[in-house]
């Protein structure tokens, strides 16, 4: 058995090192001069910093990682509690239209972006968000993905806690927010890896709706360093991309160390 | 429990810092000052060009404001872009324009006539041919600041090596390619993927035949015919034959496929000079025309952006009159663009004139002599049509089929899209 | 006294539920559900975009039944979608279950990993593949050629292209599926286990008699958004191919893009987006009600 277990490790770890091999181009590449970014191998002569140099003289990239900062976080949290609250009440209450309204919400995932991009824009714009933090936030905070997610959650949460806060006399409200959604970490947790990182990485409606350079996020101020023209400069390209990605991979670290335990093994005790 | 309390404190302060930053929003109308955004596709040194511009332009005048943004990639910006802000009425007063998009802006009507903002002797001195591809109806509706011809960029020494004459023919240039072709080096780079841009490096070859994808007046398709086969198979060889390879790893657009020694030959236009003195000086390349087919005629194509006015603006006048003080005035403004920013030809004969010195160096000497005068501006088709061409092209490259084959598929097919317009 | 009490706890409830939906209804309406009726509304149009509309009825609707490049593209994405949604359903839950029987550290080494190549853009990880398929000096056939196999051509082929796209999707998004898994997994009592132990079932009847049943929800959480993903898959396609060589990767998604925004046939994408809607629409359905009939 135990032999079983170090081989399984094995076996994994492996794996897990060919899911990373691709990036280590991506980190390789970013530290080479533009001639030698192709050749993969790790030449200190060819070491430099002048990619990442580029990236933060080209453009204000501080203030574009703050406004992204701001956008993700603020989407992802708005979107963890208001998610949770809407998937709480389709698994556990009964309520008149339930089904149509869990099965109109999926509907909503259904659509692809670029079809409801000229609409979208036209109601941002109605509301007066436009060029705005708004703009960019408000529009990403509502996505059927996370409801359903939290819906599937709760639907196999354990009843028997509920009920016995119930017998205390709380509230259905504050049962919710007292005792379930502080135990619902293990889904949070990927959920916020998710909603983090696509609204860190979203380049498309940033681009549209926004016309501000202050107001920039990061994938539009490195878009517009990196391309236009008719060459591609790939170590510069490269270079921003990890610049990109760092927080991303800082997140991941910090938040995947709550991944640890279920509801039902730690909540009932 | 901690890690909720934390991310809702976070959540909490972001959103007061949102609710500040959006407080802080106000209009910059103010007095008599007319405000007009233009926007366009530019990075770096391109971006500093035009930057430069709009602040000249806003230091010697004060009646008209110009707000300045880029959006730096240059297929985000012509298909979406200007398409959601133009759907939505909030177009920009001023933007930029190329021969793949100009017939859907003109069809729409949303390009404004500049034919009454120039001044006196401006228009003789454009190239006729250039202000011929913006007119529709008589009215100018862009205005043209660069040329970009097509030229065929090879690397010198691999052909010393391999004792080769730079390629006159089609015939020498496929024969050329394949015997450059080797496990780490590809004949001749091309580009693989459908879009305007394979067209456009695909009509020199239509042309030296003698082909044409519309009749003069753009009613027909004449695309059944055997020249166009023909310069359908001589493409479709260089894939099936290995010579240009299925997938480039660096744009097709880029000179890097040439100058970092992936490829021998590469047909690129006059934007690569600088690169190819810049990046790779190190290297030893030539330029040479577009070979022609045996008894064709020289062509290579003439591309480039041009300048156009919203016409749904409120401000039509004081935005083409921008548009005509940037290039359409003075000579330095454009020779400078054309030479210091970038390297292409400008569409007016006074300025190349003014710039005549400089279009002797190094290789743009053989755009200059050898090239320049056969040069055809790219064809305003519309987007579907554009579409078509491509699938034959696409068809004969990856598709197996022959040059006769794919030209009558093709040719069905624009002649009903041209049947759906009318 | 009972009955008052269970009634109002009832009124309480509905109540609650309604307040508790009631921002994403407001949301979802303003953000995506009056941009989808729009669509439906433009579909009925001829509309370039530029110029006003015209009313034109179910034209576009008429027109697309003809339309051989179109159900070309439906047909390609059902195809994406047959070998995507089961690799990436397999792969990951395969992955869930084994990371999980490792000890604590190796587990969260091995999770990180997984999840690394979903912190980068979909543009930069198609940029990343597309190197690494080079038909000459690509790494996998650098890889290829030193085991002695025959070079591919991977995105430059026809018959490659569409299968070389989905694993860089499935690289993509295995990792991340992968964590979905895994805390599901962690709600399984491990007591459930140690009984099945002490009857000396072996890993793999443990894994279809315990693991397997139990993760029903969540598998059909993940079949469903996974499916609904691969028929919208656009960013890779776009950036890897653009629907090439010779359209053998243009899926429905890029056809209605290239008919939006190169074409500029806002009212004929729009009506085959509302097709490509009901599509998916009733697979969905299909698969919940399969879901409730065997629950």
């Amino acid at each position: 058995m135990k032999l079983k277990k170090s081989t399984l490790t094995i076996f994994a770890i492996v794996c897990g090192l060919l899911m990373i091999a691709p990036i280590y181009f991506l980190v390789v590449g970013a530290f080479k001069t533009p001639d030698t970014v192709f050749d993969l191998s790790l030449h200190l002569s060819n070491f430099t910093f002048d990619n990442i140099k580029q990236v933060f003289s080209e453009t204000n990239i501080v203030r574009a990682i703050v406004n992204s900062l701001i956008v993700s976080v603020t989407v992802t949290v708005v979107a963890m509690l208001i998610h949770a609250m809407a998937g709480y009440a389709l698994a556990r209450l009964n309520f008149p239209g339930k089904t149509f309204t869990f099965g109109w919400i999926i509907s909503t995932l259904m659509v692809p972006f670029s079809v409801i991009m000229i609409p979208l824009y036209m109601v941002v714009q109605n509301l007066g968000m436009a060029n705005s933090y708004l703009g960019l936030i408000v529009p990403m905070i509502f996505n059927a993905y996370g409801i359903f997610l939290f819906r599937q959650f709760y639907l196999e949460f354990p009843k028997e806690l509920e009920e016995a806060a119930y017998v205390e006399g709380l509230s259905i409200a504050g049962t919710f927010f007292r005792l379930v959604l502080p135990l619902s970490k293990p889904i949070i947790v990927p959920l916020t890896i998710g909603f983090f990182t696509a609204n860190w990485n979203n380049y498309l409606w940033p681009m549209i709706i926004n016309q501000k350079e202050e107001l920039n996020v990061v994938q539009v101020a490195l878009a517009n360093i990196v391309g236009g023209g008719y060459e591609t400069e790939w170590s510069v390209m490269l270079a921003a991309a990890l610049i990109s990605a760092i927080p991303t991979f800082i997140l991941f670290f910090i938040v995947q160390r709550h991944l640890v335990e279920g509801v039902k093994t730690t909540g009932i005790k | 429990m901690k890690l909720w309390k934390k991310l809702m404190t976070i959540g909490f302060v972001l959103t007061l810092i949102v609710m500040a930053g959006c407080s802080s929003d106000s209009d910059g109308e103010s007095g008599d000052t007319v405000t007009l955004t233009f926007s366009d596709f530019h990075s770096e040194a391109d971006q500093e060009f035009f930057e430069g511009l709009v602040d000249e332009y806003n230091k010697v005048q004060d009646e008209v404001k110009i707000e300045y943004t880029t959006t730096g990639n240059l297929t985000d910006y012509s298909n979406t872009k200007l398409p959601v802000a133009f759907a939505n009425n909030e177009g920009p007063d001023i933007f930029m324009t190329s021969p793949g998009d100009f017939q859907k802006y003109a069809d729409a009507g949303v390009l404004a006539d500049l034919s009454p903002y120039f001044k006196d002797g401006v228009k003789e001195d454009f190239l006729p041919s250039a202000l011929e591809a913006v007119t529709v109806d008589d009215k100018i509706l862009a205005l043209p600041f660069e040329l970009e011809l097509l030229g065929l960029y090879y690397n010198k020494t691999m052909f010393e090596e391999a004792n080769l004459e730079v390629p006159k023919t089609w015939d020498e240039l496929l024969a050329a390619a394949k015997e450059l072709t080797t496990d780490e080096v590809a004949g001749i780079a091309l580009p693989t993927d459908k879009g305007a841009y394979l067209n456009f490096i695909w009509y020199p070859f239509l042309w030296q035949n003698g082909g044409s994808v519309l009749n003069e007046d753009g009613t027909k398709s004449t695309f059944n015919t055997p020249e166009v086969a023909e310069a359908l198979d001589i493409w479709g060889s260089f894939f099936q034959e290995g010579a240009a390879p299925s997938k480039l790893q660096i744009d097709p657009t880029d000179i890097g496929n040439l100058g970092g020694g992936t490829a021998a030959m590469q047909i690129v236009g006059t934007w690569a000079i600088p690169m190819l003195e810049n990046e790779y000086a190190d290297g030893d390349f030539g330029l040479a025309p577009i070979p022609i087919p045996e008894g064709g005629k020289p062509a290579t194509a003439a591309g480039g952006w041009k300048f156009a006015v919203n016409a749904n603006s409120e401000h039509v006048k004081e935005a083409a009159e921008f548009v005509m003080w940037a290039v359409g005035d003075d000579k330095e403004r454009p020779l400078k663009y054309v030479t210091e920013t970038k390297f292409a030809y400008a569409p007016r004969q006074s300025v190349v004139e003014e710039g005549e010195e400089f279009y002797d160096k190094g290789l743009r000497k053989v755009f200059t002599e050898e090239i320049y005068d056969s040069a055809i501006p790219e064809p305003k088709f519309g987007a579907e049509v554009v579409d078509a061409v491509g699938e034959a092209l696409q068809n004969v490259m990856f598709g197996g089929m022959s040059g006769k084959e794919a030209a009558k598929i093709a040719d069905e097919k624009i002649q009903s899209i041209l049947d759906s317009k009318k | 006294m009972k009955r008052m009490k269970k009634n109002r706890r009832k009124r309480n409830e509905v109540v609650t539920a309604y307040a508790f939906l009631l921002p994403n209804l407001v949301g979802l309406t303003v953000f995506v559900f009056f941009p989808m009726i729009y669509a439906f509304y433009v579909s009925l149009h001829d509309w370039n975009a530029l110029s006003p509309k015209v009313f034109i009825g179910f034209d576009n609707y008429i027109e697309m039944a003809s339309d051989k490049r179109w159900w070309a593209s439906v047909g390609r994405t059902f195809l994406f979608t047959l070998i995507y949604v089961p690799a990436l359903y397999c792969l990951s839950l395969f992955f869930a279950v084994i990371l999980n029987n490792l000890k604590q550290k190796y587990q969260s080494i091995a999770r990180t990993m997984f999840l690394l190549p979903f912190a980068i853009t979909s543009v930069i990880s198609a940029v990343i593949w597309m190197f690494l398929y080079d038909p000459r000096n690509g790494v996998l056939n650098q890889f290829l050629s030193s085991l002695g196999f025959d070079k591919l051509e991977f995105l430059g082929s026809t018959n490659q292209a569409l299968v070389s796209i989905v694993a860089v999707i499935l690289w993509i998004n295995i990792g991340y599926n992968m964590i979905i898994f895994m805390a599901s997994i962690k709600e399984i009592p491990k007591d459930y286990y140690e009984a099945a132990k002490i009857d000396g079932a072996s890993a793999w009847r443990a894994f279809r008699s315990i693991t397997f049943p139990l993760l029903r929800g969540t598998s059909t959480f993940i079949l469903i958004v996974t499916m609904i993903a691969s028929f919208t898959v656009f960013d890779q396609i776009m950036v890897m191919t653009s629907g090439g060589p010779a359209s053998s990767t243009e899926v429905s998604v890029l056809y209605i893009y290239k008919q939006a925004f190169e074409f500029l046939n806002m009212g004929y994408a729009s009506a085959l987006a509302v097709i490509l809607f009901l599509i998916i629409f009733i697979l969905s359905l299909a698969q919940l009600r399969l879901y409730t009939k065997k629950g």
